[in-house]
């Protein structure tokens, strides 16, 4: 296929953390909301002038003052955070909001805190600590809407006069939507026999939303759209399609080794991909903007943290149904080394989505950096695809 | 850096010096008993008689020995009389009946609790009317909301105390084998191995089975609240026990989640309620209230009495003691107002006497983190063997306030909030989860309270809270002048920290960067890791 | 002394041996650790044991 006008341009925008983008919006004036965790609100951190810019590290290499500052027990992200934080690759940050999810990410913000690697020029820097919720009740909902209250929405208010008012949220859902379905749209693509859209350029695309301010890529989403829309797709025939489940995953590198091996990954079920991160948000009238979208993000989170039973089968479910919807062939379960949540919801995942669902699943682990581990990997969804394709020629498939 | 004054203990040892001499590597248990002098000998062999009573009318019931023959963990049970002799190495006087007071008092309690869990369970005891009445919980939960429940209407069953956490406390191989189902299964083995051996024995099917329902909790940790899942699926699919997840927040110093926090202790009670048919009493909640109240008064005069020159109840047995009381028993059993007093009684007549556990106290020590199950002697051993007095461990320092104890409309209320407030800052997550200030500044804190100069900081290599604080107790504590002495192992994994090479984290830092030679030398190397 | 007290003192007599014997053998598997060398013995042939269990492992 053809290369995609803006595809280059956006690997470049995801090979540093402090990018182009983020300056820009620096230059207009935007108060950059740093944050880390897929379960604080977006939307509340796009409110006014405010702009999220979910920390990475990207081309991370040496985690050696973090490490003696977390061992190296703690997970490469958490690390690698820590590290880039004291490198000042995060020197952008107006303030860092972090909810208390996992908790090596909590801990790495709490050492970013501590050691004050940010916001030395900035009076009005703060950093923000939030209880998420674990369940999916209307008690967890209450609780989200007085954290978003207090750590997010009042904190940006007095310190940077962010306007927090009921319409400052629906006008920000507003944009959280358009952009959602800009995503969705590209995405909707990899349902096709003969894809128009690899899933690592999916991949790109969807990440610079969460790693950019999302005024600043929009238009080139949308362009990027028409222009795949007219893409003449490869006679190349995938081995297999897989979906793709687990931890963050900011090094794009793993898709791109996942389909070198022939398998197309079909869709992305990963803490920053687009589901369910890039689902809109359906405001009603009735109710208050901030609840809702509370709401929202209770009902629609997948965080393998969500404890009620409810939630740790739905996750599955979850994962079956898109599987089902993108024709995937088997699922890809993946968490980063020293994940502990996704440790055991990729046990029971995996077991789950073959005994209860019928898929066949690949479980690995893998570095932050796929790039220190290429050949084990290589080898882990060689044999994955070989599995599959035997699979289904024993069911009377294609080879 | 920070130096305390050395105290000397005046008082010979009874008995035997050292008590070096009762290991053999060729054995898997001691070669022999300590000799303490006549009358402490004597005072613990009447101790073991005691044990071998408490454990033959355990064996006398028929179900037991089904129940023996069925579990695996039952194994580590053999082994209880050699897991109460580590607790006493070279202890005399007050601090042996001390130690005997308490721990002999946490064993017949885990006794009852094998008792009940055979009763109830569906492959052994089988008594459907028992189990009815059963509420199944981990082995991390605090049981606040069974405090307003009639003890004889419906039994909390601590489920995982028995079969895991006490279990390797006797007998250190024995969860290796559940860790090995569990990693089997794609569990990793980076994961904390409590959990994860848990886990480990839910797939293996070898927890009993029994209760009408189940309340998980999420308060220790990432991997506890995820284990949960797996073991919770069993439960229900399987078993047809409905399982209720208490959701307690982490950040339980701040305000704004108490209220959450209390809904969720409401909803438990009404998940209990619904499926036991029980009724919540409020007379049975602040009689259980009061006992709490009472059970804090205590701890905190034994804290005090550890901050002195003579601290008198420390080490695992402190720490297990509290567990069980704080967290197992939530005032719910009034024989433990008995033995609080007792202990305190026998803490102030030891502090009275200036009674030592070794013969030179050379430091003061702050224990921070999590003890591993399988040298739960190493504090004895520390103290004996280097003369660091570990003043407390991170276990005991729990909550100190008073929770509301008289029946009154408004107190009803704040009961509530008085539960999830004991629930959120349960032992251990109360330090290591909440943010970083309830793990550095309450230690250094409690170092300037207690004038300890060391800090023994465990660090369980699992334990991401802990070990994701590495850096800033290294900085904090040279900032200060405090000794930081890092000892690293594998809560109950044998396999990747043997006890002798966590012993010899002390021994290395004791002689390279204290500069100081062993009280006791014969203490120093044990030929104890094949040992149970 | 009466019949009587000298069967008293025969009981106690008695007592005190038993008593004894029983000191005797229990402080003799208490301080040589006899009770915990016995069970360890044991410990293998309880290992195969439930290595021979049928089990449903199960996720």
């Amino acid at each position: 296929m053809r290369d995609l006008k803006y595809l280059k341009y956006f690997e470049d925008l995801l090979q540093q953390a402090n990018n182009e983008l983020i300056g820009k919006a620096k230059a207009d004036g935007k108060v950059c909301v740093a944050y880390t965790c897929e379960n604080v609100p977006e939307p509340l951190l796009n409110l006014d002038r405010a702009v999220s810019v979910r920390l990475s590290a990207p081309n991370t290499g040496s985690l050696d003052i973090a490490t003696y500052y977390m061992t190296n027990l703690l997970c490469e992200p958490s690390r690698a955070l820590l590290e880039r934080a004291i490198e000042g690759g995060f020197n952008f940050a107006d303030c860092v909001i972090t909810p208390d999810g996992c908790t090596m990410m909590n801990r790495a913000v709490e050492n970013m805190e501590l050691l004050k690697t940010m916001g030395k020029d900035n009076p009005n820097f703060f950093h923000q600590y939030m209880e998420i919720a674990f369940k999916n009740t209307e008690n967890d909902v209450n609780l989200a809407v007085l954290q978003c209250t207090n750590h997010i929405l009042k904190p940006l208010h007095e310190k940077y006069g962010i306007d927090i008012s009921d319409a400052s949220i629906r006008k920000a859902v507003e944009d959280h939507n358009r952009l959602c379905r800009l995503v969705r749209e590209l995405g909707e693509f990899r349902k096709e026999a003969k894809p128009r859209i690899t899933g690592y350029e999916f991949h790109v695309f969807c990440l610079a939303t969460y790693l950019c301010p999302k005024y600043l890529v929009e238009d080139k989403l949308a362009e990027t759209i028409e222009e795949v829309r007219n893409r003449e797709p490869d006679d190349k025939l995938w081995r297999a399609r897989v979906l793709l489940v687990g931890s963050e995953v900011d090094d794009s590198g793993l898709i791109k080794l996942i389909e070198e091996q022939g398998a197309f990954v079909c869709c992305d079920r990963f803490c920053f991909g687009s589901y369910p991160g890039r689902t809109e948000i359906v405001l009603n009238d009735t109710e208050d903007a901030l609840t809702q979208v509370c709401r929202h993000y209770i009902t629609n989170c997948q965080c393998p943290r969500m404890m009620s039973m409810d939630k740790v089968y739905g996750r599955k479910q979850y994962v079956a149904d898109l599987a089902k919807e993108y024709g995937a062939d088997g699922v890809i379960y993946q968490q980063v080394k020293f994940c502990d949540p996704w440790a055991y919801e990729r046990t029971l995942g995996s077991a789950m989505l073959q005994n209860d669902f019928g898929y066949p699943v690949l479980s690995v682990d893998r570095p932050y950096n796929v790039s220190s581990s290429v050949g084990q990997m290589r080898t882990r969804v060689q044999a994955f695809v070989e599995s599959i394709e035997i699979k289904s020629i024993q069911k009377g498939g294609r080879a | 850096m920070k130096t305390v004054n050395k105290v000397v203990n005046p008082v010979k040892r009874a008995g035997e010096q050292s008590p070096a001499g009762i290991y053999d590597e060729k054995l898997k248990v001691r070669k022999r008993r300590e000799w303490r002098g006549v009358k402490d000998t004597f005072y613990d062999y009447t101790r073991w008689l005691y044990l071998v009573s408490v454990l033959a009318k355990f064996i006398a019931v028929p179900r037991n020995i089904k129940g023996f023959f069925r579990y695996r963990w039952m194994m580590s049970y053999l082994f209880v009389m050699h897991g109460m002799d580590k607790f006493t190495i070279g202890l005399r006087d007050e601090a042996l009946r001390i130690t005997h007071t308490s721990f002999n008092f946490v064993i017949a309690d885990v006794t009852q609790a094998i008792a009940n869990c055979f009763r109830g369970d569906r492959r052994v005891g089988n008594d459907k009317a028992y189990s009815d009445a059963c509420v199944v919980t981990d082995e991390n939960s605090m049981v606040t909301f069974m405090m307003g429940f009639n003890t004889d209407e419906v039994h909390t069953i601590l489920r995982e105390v028995p079969t895991m956490f006490a279990s390797n406390i006797f007998h250190q191989f024995n969860v290796m084998h559940y860790l090995d189902i569990a990693q089997q299964y794609g569990i990793p083995g980076d994961v904390c191995p409590m959990p994860e051996a848990e886990a480990g024995i839910s797939i293996e099917d070898d927890f009993c089975v029994l209760g009408s329902c189940a309340v998980q909790n999420n308060t220790t940790c990432d991997g506890s609240l995820m284990g949960n899942g797996i073991i919770a699926k069993r439960l229900e699919r399987e078993y047809g026990i409905p399982t209720f997840q208490l959701a307690t927040p982490l950040r339980h110093k701040e305000p704004d989640v108490l209220e959450y926090a209390a809904e969720e202790i409401k909803k438990a009670i009404a998940f209990v309620e619904e499926h036991t048919g029980a009724k919540w009493n409020w007379d049975t909640y602040f009689t259980a209230a009061k006992r709490v109240n009472d059970a804090t008064r205590c701890r905190i005069a034994q804290m005090e009495i550890n901050s002195t020159p003579y601290p008198q109840f420390f080490g695992a047995a402190f720490s297990l003691y509290n567990d069980t009381n704080y967290m197992g028993n939530s005032g719910r059993n009034a024989d433990f107002v008995t033995i609080d007093h007792k202990l305190l009684e026998l803490a102030e007549q030891g502090y009275q006497a200036k009674r030592m556990y070794a013969k030179e106290y050379r430091h003061r020590c702050i224990v921070w983190g999590v003890q591993p199950q399988y040298v739960i002697d190493m504090l004895y051993w520390m103290v004996q063997c280097w003369g660091v007095v570990p003043l407390t461990d991170m276990l005991s320092v729990i909550n100190t306030d008073m929770i509301a104890e008289e029946d009154t409309p408004e107190n009803r209320e704040q009961a509530y909030r008085d539960m999830a407030m004991l629930n959120m800052e349960m032992i251990m997550r109360n330090h290591t989860h909440g943010g970083y200030k309830v793990l550095l500044d309450d230690l250094w804190d409690l170092c300037e309270k207690m004038n300890a100069d060391i800090v023994m900081m465990w660090e369980h290599m699992s334990c991401k809270a802990l070990t994701g604080m590495h850096g800033m107790f290294e900085e904090q504590a040279r900032e200060r002048g405090i000794h930081i002495m890092w000892v690293s192992h594998d809560l109950c994994d044998p396999r990747v920290f043997t006890r002798q090479a966590i012993r010899d984290q002390v021994n290395s830092y004791m002689r390279t960067v204290m500069r100081e030679e062993p009280l006791d030398p014969g203490l120093e190397i044990i030929p104890d890791n094949e040992a149970y | 002394m009466s019949k009587i007290g000298k069967f008293l003192l025969k009981v106690l007599l008695r007592i005190v041996l038993l008593a004894l014997g029983f000191f005797v053998v229990t402080f003799t598997i208490y301080i040589f650790n006899l009770d915990m060398k016995a069970t360890a013995m044991l410990e293998p042939f309880f290992e195969k044991w439930y290595d021979k269990l049928e089990r449903k492992q199960y996720i």
